[in-house]
């Protein structure tokens, strides 16, 4: 761990369990005199779903290209499914799944030949099988009725879900989706959302990279946060946003009641705007719940204060300068 | 560990999709290009529109040279159309389908998914090449199917009056239609490969394009400079004439060997380079 990793060392351990799905040392690419990536120490742990976070230009696409063979590090190391890359490639590659850098597909074939030429190419492909899996992966994002329409008068959207229906042609082991959810109108994130929930219930792992913040925290388990070619943080999702003091939320409209009731029992606690804000210090959620009920407050509702991903990420990329 | 992580196939080797599969896949993919097809049928009706000006002109009692040997000798029509398209046509049809192959998939962001299929890059190369050479074949091959139909209808199946002035049977005609359409197949495949190898390098299409046609004319005013002379044996153009050979009784070899060995040069440079900028080049 890098002294700017805000992963607290018990977080750090569990990352580093033996079962990653990819994992980097030290990646480093440079182009000319410009640095995209340096030093990026990233583990992918098998069967999460990780988000890659960082503003535009933090280096999110380039380390995806690094982790696939599509680019020579300058210097470092990758490691996919446990082989070193770009040298296993044609080991590791079959197994994963990705979209990189937005849909790439030819306009004048139709969204359905576009998938069968994809699908050829793919060595797990059984050519049998080449068909159904085409038209299942169209159904799959939505894409049935306008599969024999050429690719050229899709709208962005439906580009997009092609790229992800290319990605769902076979079962995977990783799957990498690079901004999957530019162009797509709140429905088609909302879809984008299920199939990875269906990918991580079914034991593949995701990377998925996006600088839409809701998204990361609506879909990931873990999250790696890039700035300026580094990863600054990288861990559980709810262990980096409850890395600050615990705290509860409660929301009451008997707040005075309830304030003595803390009190009594030596719980911090202090009004906010629709109730209480109580500190976990010394005390546990069930102790502050059961104090209120037994005072007589009436308690809508009960949850734990989150730094927001939206804070943490403020937090590391717009910070001190580097 | 769910039955579906069971599933899995083994993570312990390199996989591969069938060759037969991206051969076919890839052939799909070019001939299903509206240009390709458009370029193909517009260069097959160019020996019905020589055919026919020529039978016109020949009832006027004008006309010369090899064009004069067409009058009343069907089986020179297909050689002429290949002898006048490969100076031009064919070169800008190989450049084409190399222009498309790499550049274009690159700027349409395919070869991206192609190489994280994966398709290993050496044989990426070879399936590109393939796609080329069958669109290059094809049309030469289409060229002279047409050249010989028209010839045959305009004049007639009475055989093929050499240069030399003999008459070869049917058979032998078309003996000698298919060793040029080899040839002229061959030659286009040299400047493809050039082209292909330009392909590498770039992601837009219209500069495999220039670079080709500004091969082609470089050639061509090099072959106009007396004081270049000593260059000629070099340049592929050079020797392209050597197709009308095959209209000669009994036939010269050494133009047409030399001239396929020279093409087999280029051919191996161009594809030498391309390989060595794909198996680089980044995805």
């Amino acid at each position: 761990m890098t002294s700017t990793s805000l992963v607290e060392p018990g977080v750090g351990a569990a990352v580093a369990a033996p079962a990653l799905a990819a994992r980097t040392r030290g990646l480093r690419k440079t182009y000319g005199s410009t640095v995209a990536v340096d030093q990026v120490d990233l583990d992918v742990p098998d069967g999460a779903v990780l988000g890659m976070l960082g503003p535009n230009g933090s280096g999110k696409t380039t380390t995806i290209r690094m982790l696939l063979g599509l680019v020579q590090p300058t210097a470092g190391e990758v490691e996919l499914l446990g082989h070193p890359m770009p040298s296993g490639a044609q080991i590791t590659l079959p197994h994963v799944g990705a979209l990189v850098e937005g849909p790439g597909f030819h306009p004048f074939l139709s969204g359905r030949e576009n998938l069968r030429r994809v699908a050829a190419a793919e060595p797990l492909m059984a050519t049998p099988a080449i068909a159904s899996s085409v038209t299942e992966a169209l159904e799959r994002v939505g894409l049935a009725d306008a599969a024999d329409r050429r690719y050229r008068g899709y709208s962005l959207g439906m580009k997009q879900r092609l790229g992800l229906a290319a990605v769902l042609l076979l079962p995977r082991r990783l799957v990498v989706l690079d901004e999957p959810t530019n162009g797509l109108d709140p429905a088609g994130t909302r879809e984008i959302r299920r199939v990875i929930a269906e990918l991580h219930a079914a034991g593949t792992t995701v990377l998925v990279s996006s600088h839409l913040l809701a998204e990361i925290e609506a879909t990931c388990t873990h999250v790696a946060v890039l700035h300026k070619g580094s990863v600054v943080a990288q861990g559980e999702l709810d262990e980096l946003l409850e890395a600050g003091a615990p705290a509860l939320l409660v929301s009451t409209p008997d707040v005075e009641l309830s304030l003595d009731a803390l009190r009594d029992k030596r719980i911090a606690a202090r009004s906010s705007e629709d109730g209480l804000f109580v500190e976990l210090i010394g005390t546990t959620a069930p102790q502050v719940v059961k104090a209120l009920v037994e005072a007589g407050a009436s308690v809508h509702e009960v949850r734990r204060r989150r730094t927001g991903l939206e804070d943490l990420f403020a937090q590391l990329t717009e910070g001190e300068p580097r | 560990m769910t039955a579906a992580v069971l599933d899995r196939p083994a993570l312990d080797r390199p996989l591969r999709a069938p060759l037969s599969r991206l051969l076919a896949s890839e052939l799909r993919w070019t001939l299903r290009r509206p240009r390709t097809v458009i370029a193909i049928v517009l260069l097959s009706l160019v020996p019905i529109l020589i055919g026919i000006g020529v039978t016109i002109a020949g009832r006027r009692g004008g006309g010369g040279g090899l064009f004069a040997t067409l009058v009343g000798n069907g089986f020179v029509l297909p050689i002429l159309s290949l002898t006048l398209l490969l100076t031009m046509l064919l070169p800008l049809l190989g450049a084409m389908s190399a222009a498309d192959a790499l550049a274009g998939e690159a700027s349409h962001g395919t070869l991206r998914g192609l190489l994280m299929a994966p398709v290993g890059r050496g044989r990426l190369l070879a399936v590109k090449a393939f796609g080329v050479a069958t669109t290059v074949f094809i049309a030469v091959l289409g060229i002279a199917v047409v050249g010989v139909i028209t010839g045959v209808v305009l004049v007639g199946t009475d055989g093929m009056i050499t240069l030399s002035g003999n008459t070869l049977s049917f058979g032998d005609a078309l003996g000698r239609i298919g060793l040029a359409v080899l040839w002229v197949t061959f030659q286009v495949w040299a400047v493809a490969a050039i082209a292909l190898a330009v392909s590498a390098f770039t992601e837009h299409p219209l500069v495999v394009m220039a670079a080709t046609l500004a091969g082609a004319l470089v050639f061509g005013v090099i072959t106009l400079i007396p004081q270049l002379d000593w260059m000629q044996p070099y340049l592929l153009t050079s020797s392209w004439t050597s197709v009308t050979d095959v209209l000669r009784d009994p036939m010269p070899w050494d133009g047409l060997v030399n001239s396929t060995l020279k093409a087999a040069c280029y051919l191996a440079i161009g594809l030498g380079v391309a390989y060595a900028k794909v198996s680089s080049k980044d995805g």
